[in-house]
């Protein structure tokens, strides 16, 4: 489990979660970014750019 | 990431015919946030046996002479712009990229694209460019209403303008003048297809069309990203064709093609070279980053 920066809720942590992973709060649906494993952090995710995806 | 990994650029010395290499390939694999696509792209490198090396582009720093020491690297960027300009940067190391800077450059500009597609002859609907809003009114009224007004360098159906009447077509080539970057001032005008709430897309790796969804929509633009719902679709001769066509005009490797079925038959709309897959794997049956990862590892072999 890793606090939500933004809610504060629990997020839950898969044990195959690696950082850098994408991942979303349950509670407030925030985007957010694995930052750090053992103990697991998160930060939000960065805002998506013009020129993301296909 | 540490400087030590990055080497000088080498080389490429082939193994002679009777040599066999047994070494396992080494595969970088350009990232930013990993999303589900490319956690399953991981999972199927740790089912093929082959741990990559994590290239995040948000910690790279590159001098124009070293690389990472790795065979190859498998482009997965989030921003278009990182991952082209790191394709150019690790090519000029000396290290093979999947897909090519040059293919990259040419599927991120609709411009190119459609240049690169009427070179070879592979249907599409067809386009004007124009550079002043007075040129673009004409090309419009050229084309005949409805068009669709796209940004040259754009994704996830964003900025899309489909455009109705003179007043809409007033209207918004003077805010893209107005309020625009400067890109918005190349105005790329393609022809609005009737394409009955579905399009398709279709997956090539390598020689194979591996893969097709269609993407069904209310809406008229039927990206997944946008809420389009994928659905099972049949690789057909023709679908194969022209997928193969349209990723060999645009230089070939691991690509998505976006078709249109119009009444004069299938259309290629775009070709996309950093491809989302999630939305696939299920829905095709076929295990597309399975497939990725068997090309990343043949060709860093090559």
């Amino acid at each position: 489990m890793a606090a939500c920066p933004v809610c504060d809720a629990e997020v839950e942590i898969a044990a195959d979660t690696v950082v850098g992973e994408l991942m979303s709060c349950d509670d407030c649906g925030c985007e957010l970014e694995v930052t750090a494993l053992d103990p697991a952090t998160l930060a939000e995710a960065p805002e998506a750019g013009e020129d993301w995806g296909q | 990431m540490t400087r030590r990994r990055w080497r000088k650029p080498q080389k490429r010395v082939k193994t002679g015919a009777n040599r066999v290499s047994t070494a396992k390939p080494r595969v970088g694999l350009l990232h930013s946030l990993l999303r589900k696509d490319e956690k399953m792209l991981l999972a199927a490198f740790q089912r093929a046996g082959v741990e990559p090396v994590m290239l995040d582009d948000r910690q790279l720093v590159f001098d124009f002479a070293h690389g990472p020491e790795v065979d190859v690297v498998l482009e997965r960027a989030l921003n278009h712009s990182r991952g082209l300009n790191a394709l150019r940067l690790f090519e000029a190391a000396g290290i093979k990229c999947i897909n090519s800077y040059s293919v990259a450059n040419v599927c991120g500009d609709k411009l190119l694209t459609t240049a690169a597609l009427a070179e070879h002859g592979v249907a599409q609907p067809q386009s004007r460019v124009a550079f002043t809003e007075a040129a673009a009114l004409q090309a419009i009224e050229d084309i005949g209403y409805p068009v669709v007004l796209k940004p040259v360098v754009g994704s996830w159906g964003r900025l899309l303008s489909k455009i109705n009447d003179r007043d809409a077509a007033e209207a918004i080539l003077e805010h893209k003048a107005v309020l625009g970057s400067y890109q918005h001032s190349v105005f790329y005008i393609q022809d609005y297809v009737a394409k009955a709430g579905r399009d398709i897309r279709s997956f090539v790796v390598g020689d194979e069309c591996i893969a097709a969804i269609y993407r069904s929509s209310e809406h008229w633009i039927t990206n997944t990203a946008r809420g389009a719902v994928a659905s099972k679709c049949v690789v057909t001769p023709e679908i194969a064709d022209i997928s193969l066509r349209a990723a060999a005009a645009v230089g070939g490797g691991v690509l998505a093609v976006d078709l249109f079925e119009s009444a004069a038959g299938l259309m290629v709309n775009e070709v996309n070279n950093t491809m989302e897959f999630k939305n696939s794997v299920d829905t095709s049956g076929v295990d597309i980053p399975a497939k990725m990862v068997a090309y990343a590892l043949a060709e860093a072999k090559k």
